[in-house]
């Protein structure tokens, strides 16, 4: 059964670079383009995996750390979700606690290293993606309150293996907690309505901004993270609506697999449909994520 | 003779030897950092023992008026521990240029350490009253230490009105709850439930929490902190204002039952600390101001630890009032450490470039490699990421949080407070990202200020052990996190033995295992990037991409004041600023929203009512007799009807 976690987790880490493909893809299709291939990510890390790096004299040694922490962070807390079955790789009571810290780490480590080039265009995007990372925060632990008040668990393992859909009394609350992750999920991977990968003008970027300088395989790394990132939060979106307990082994990975490519495809529908929000609107976006998890959680209190 | 009795001699002696022997200023340094190190760790022993041995139970002690107890011990350990390396720091800080002034600041912060031990170890009433005013008054002298500067001297007053005004309100608690017997010893207080416990508690809330600094009596402390030295500021931070934690604490396990408004004002009043705190601080401009207003974060954030811990006593549940307990002792200990590193770093910076003006600096990282280095680890620590120790405590206060969620009572409630806890932490690394990128990254803003590299050697060596503490507690939390559940555990309903936290250790051994995991990987990864990275084109240097524009300069930089502008607008009025506009001019000067929009207004219209009445009373002999005459005059009419006979 550990085995069948492992594999599970090495299955999510190589289909994670799909996700942005399949997003972008389908924003393609549905406003009358060709679009990229929905593979084209794994080609551009393969690339940038052998290409040479440049690195500014400004810069120091935490401009080349960056994006090995945030990779490593990434990874750490992949290992903590239940992926394929009812349970994760690794966990404790609290690390729920962790997870975020983990990705808060990663986020961390990337601001600094914007700010490290000395560039006012990256200082631009690292101050934008500081802002949504404060207000990210809120809304993320109240999802986990909601999902550990429901299912009385304390481990993200038990939490997301607990059927909470299925039953009456928490269903709505894991509804709640299922849309406002979609919102996170949304402006964490900097997908519109928050951000634009595919804006070309530096001064409205926020994400790919704070990335101009890095090259080569650091580059490879922060992409790679970035689609990982996307997988992790999908998969909490997942988990919570089609619950996997009690599913044969290769099932409930299928169904994972499934789910976040759907999850993707659905990304890349908001993509098509929406414009994206003024930048001092994003606040009021995310502060919506936390007011739909909020709701959720005065439903379990009643 | 005891280990405590050394290190107290050793200290005040410490301490003195610079001011004797201030024909020989470096021997005086030396013997003041040989002996206070000494003293502080000859301090520490006796309160070992009561960390790790659970079972050991208060008896009688060598002295009637101090004692231990594992509460005690927590205290004196972080104060003696933190109050080493402010020593070894500040007798490097000051050299023999700075004359007999220094060398009496540095009895003086001796002092200020006895103080504190004494009010972490005091048994009654009168001994805790005698060293909590030692203390406030040691700390208004070291505050002033720069009382040429007008700012200092204002900030010293507004201190020394505020410490006063909670050794009153300390001292009315102590009144009511003993019947004015303060000889009463703590034991004695422990049988005798206060009564009007209310006005007790309140009194106690109130005295406490304006040491602690937490909102709304936080104002003195931004201006106080950022004006002393900043080994004492590290001190004053770290550590002083842990006494009114502390003094919370010792009230909380001596009242039970403890009732569940004063927990539930608590945890709002945490929470309200933790976000306006950190939210201020990220609209400031001095490098030590911010860390100042930081610390009113972190009080919340233990403020909500205790008021868990206390909700949970109040409503019967030993688990949640454990992990609050523990949350808020950890992170006490925790803070300490990477508060008073931070502040270390802060003088470090201010010595070397003459500036505390964030937007100033820049790429210090080169010139002072290790404070970066130290400060960089503190940093992270602050916000609360693993693998580092604020991380572990954070941790343990949300599982209070969210155990109390999962009860069926009013205390579920409390789990509101993850949101203002996760909005403190996302705010927080929004600020230290600003504070970290724009001092000790980029390039520097002001070509003019000189930066001495000279410095860093001189003062790295004690922020790089504090930085070693925040990274083994964060590493291995599995060595403290039983010890502080034990002396919480006793802190919470019946007093004695109720609640372990079951698996809490287990699981803060996991927490040690991801943080090493996660070192691992980091580690991994760096190897095999170095592997490809010898078989690829080799790295080249360049200049930072500026999106085509040939020429770059370093003040085209993104600056602190910009980097916090779209989060600080997304709160709007609770931030209040002035700004100011002119040709090629634009600032924004942060207010404090107690201090200048209420306080000082305030202060003013009280002086000009004040002035206006004196008119009254101008010391002229006509008017005084105008006076008389009108007096005489009224009182005549109002005995008019009483005829005699």
């Amino acid at each position: 059964v550990s085995l069948y976690r492992f594999l599970s987790l090495v299955a999510v880490l190589v289909a994670a670079p799909a996700l942005p493909g399949i997003a972008t893809r389908t924003r393609a299709f549905l406003t009358g383009r060709r679009g990229a291939p929905w593979l084209q990510l794994y080609r551009d890390l393969a690339k940038l995996w052998r290409r040479g790096v440049v690195y500014s004299r400004t810069t120091t040694v935490v401009f080349r750390l960056a994006p090995v922490v945030l990779v490593a962070a990434t990874l750490v807390a992949a290992t903590m979700l239940p992926l394929g079955g009812d349970r994760a790789l690794f966990g404790f009571s609290g690390d729920l606690v962790a997870f975020a810290g983990l990705l808060a780490l990663g986020r961390f480590a990337l601001v600094l290293a914007a700010l490290d080039t000395g560039s006012s265009f990256e200082g631009m995007g690292a101050s934008r993606e500081a802002m949504i990372g404060a207000f990210a925060e809120p809304a993320l632990f109240l999802c986990f309150a909601v999902l550990v008040i429901a299912s009385g668990r304390f481990d993200l393992g038990d939490m997301l293996g607990t059927s909470l859909i299925t039953t009456s009394r928490t269903a709505p609350a894991a509804l709640l907690a299922a849309a406002a992750l979609f919102l996170l999920l949304l402006a964490e991977t900097g997908r519109v309505p928050v951000d634009d990968p595919a804006t070309h003008l530096e001064l409205t970027m926020i994400h790919e901004v704070m990335v101009l300088d890095h090259s080569g395989p650091d580059l490879a790394l922060i992409l790679y993270a970035g689609a990982l990132k996307m997988a992790l939060i999908g998969s909490l979106v997942s988990a919570t609506l089609l619950p996997r307990a009690g599913l044969a082994p290769p099932l409930g990975l299928l169904l994972l697999l499934g789910s976040l490519g759907l999850l993707a495809v659905i990304v890349g529908v908001v993509e098509a449909v929406m414009a994206r929000l003024r930048l001092d609107r994003v606040p009021q976006l995310l502060v919506a994520a936390s007011a739909l998890a909020g709701f959720g959680m005065i439903l379990l209190l009643r | 003779v005891s280990p405590a009795g050394v290190g107290i001699a050793a200290l005040l002696l410490g301490g003195a030897a610079p001011t004797a022997l201030g024909s020989r200023p470096a021997l005086g340094r030396r013997l003041f950092q040989v002996l206070g190190i000494a003293g502080c760790l000859s301090g520490l022993v006796p309160a070992i023992p009561w960390l790790l041995d659970a079972k050991r139970s208060a008896g009688p002690g060598p002295s009637p008026w101090f004692g231990l107890d594992p509460l005690s011990a927590w205290f004196l350990v972080l104060i003696l521990g933190v109050g080493a390396v402010t020593i070894a720091y500040g007798a490097r800080y000051w050299g023999a240029e700075d004359g007999p002034r220094a060398r009496r600041a540095h009895g003086l912060l001796a002092v200020l350490l006895v103080a504190l031990a004494g009010v972490v170890t005091a048994t009654t009433v009168l001994a805790f009253l005698v060293a909590w005013e030692v203390m406030a008054v040691t700390g208004f002298f070291l505050i002033i230490y720069d009382h040429h500067d007008p700012g200092v001297r204002r900030a010293g007053t507004i201190y020394l009105a505020l410490t006063h005004a909670s050794t009153l309100a300390l001292m009315l608690m102590f009144a009511a709850w003993t019947g004015g017997h303060l000889g009463a010893s703590f034991a004695d207080l422990a049988t005798s439930p206060p009564r009007p416990a209310a006005l007790v508690l309140l009194l106690a809330g109130l005295g406490f929490g304006i040491k602690a600094g937490v909102v709304p009596f936080h104002f003195w402390l931004p201006g106080a902190h950022a004006a002393a030295p900043s080994h004492v500021s590290a001190l004053l931070s770290g550590v002083v204002i842990k006494a009114g934690i502390y003094g919370l604490f010792r009230v909380l396990s001596l009242v039970a039952p403890i009732p569940a408004w004063w927990g539930w004002t608590a945890l709002v009043i945490g929470v309200a600390s933790a976000i306006l705190g950190v939210l201020w601080a990220l609209a400031q401009h001095d490098l030590k101001r911010l860390l100042a207003y930081h610390s009113v974060e972190n009080i919340g954030i233990i403020g909500i630890g205790l008021g868990l811990g206390a909700l949970g006593g109040a409503y019967g549940h030993p688990i949640v009032s454990t992990l609050g307990y523990t949350g808020a002792l950890l992170h006490t200990l925790n803070h300490a450490v990477y508060k008073s590193l931070l502040f270390l770093g802060a003088g470090s910076v201010a010595q070397a470039t003459g500036t505390r003006e964030i937007d100033r600096l820049g790429g210090l990282a080169r010139i002072l490699p290790r404070t970066a280095i130290a400060f960089g680890v503190a940093a992270a620590a602050i916000v609360g990421l693993p693998p580092l120790n604020g991380f572990v405590s954070e941790w343990v206060i949300f599982q209070g949080l969210l155990q109390a969620g999962v009860v069926r009572e009013p205390l579920r409630v409390a789990a509101a407070a993850t949101a203002g806890l996760a909005l403190t932490g996302g705010l927080a690394l929004a600020c230290f990202a600003k504070l970290y990128g724009t001092v000790f990254l980029g390039t520097s803003r002001s070509p003019a200020t000189p930066a001495r590299g000279g410095v860093d050697a001189a003062l790295g060596a004690p922020q790089l052990v504090l930085a070693a503490a925040c990274f083994l507690l964060g590493v291995a939390p599995v060595a403290v996190v039983p010890i502080a559940a034990r002396i919480a555990a006793r802190l919470g309903p019946g007093h004695e033995g109720v609640g372990g936290v079951p698996g809490l250790g287990p699981a803060a051994g996991l927490v040690s295992l991801a943080a090493v995991g996660l070192i691992a990987v980091v580690l991994a990864i760096v190897g095999l990037m170095a592997w490809i990275g010898a078989r690829r084109p080799h790295a080249r240097e360049g200049r930072t991409w500026a999106c085509g524009f040939p020429r770059p300069s370093s003040r085209a930089q993104y600056t602190a004041a910009s980097f916090a502008a779209p989060i600080l607008g997304a709160f709007g009025p609770l931030v209040p600023g002035r700004v100011e506009r002119g040709d090629a001019v634009f600032h924004v000067r942060p207010r404090d929203p107690v201090l200048d929009v209420f306080g000082t207004p305030l202060w003013r219209r009280l002086r000009s009512a004040g002035a206006r009445a004196n008119l009254l009373q101008k010391g002229r002999i006509r008017l005084y007799l105008v006076y008389v005459i009108v007096t005489l005059l009224a009182l005549l009419f109002y005995l008019r009807p009483l005829r005699v006979g």
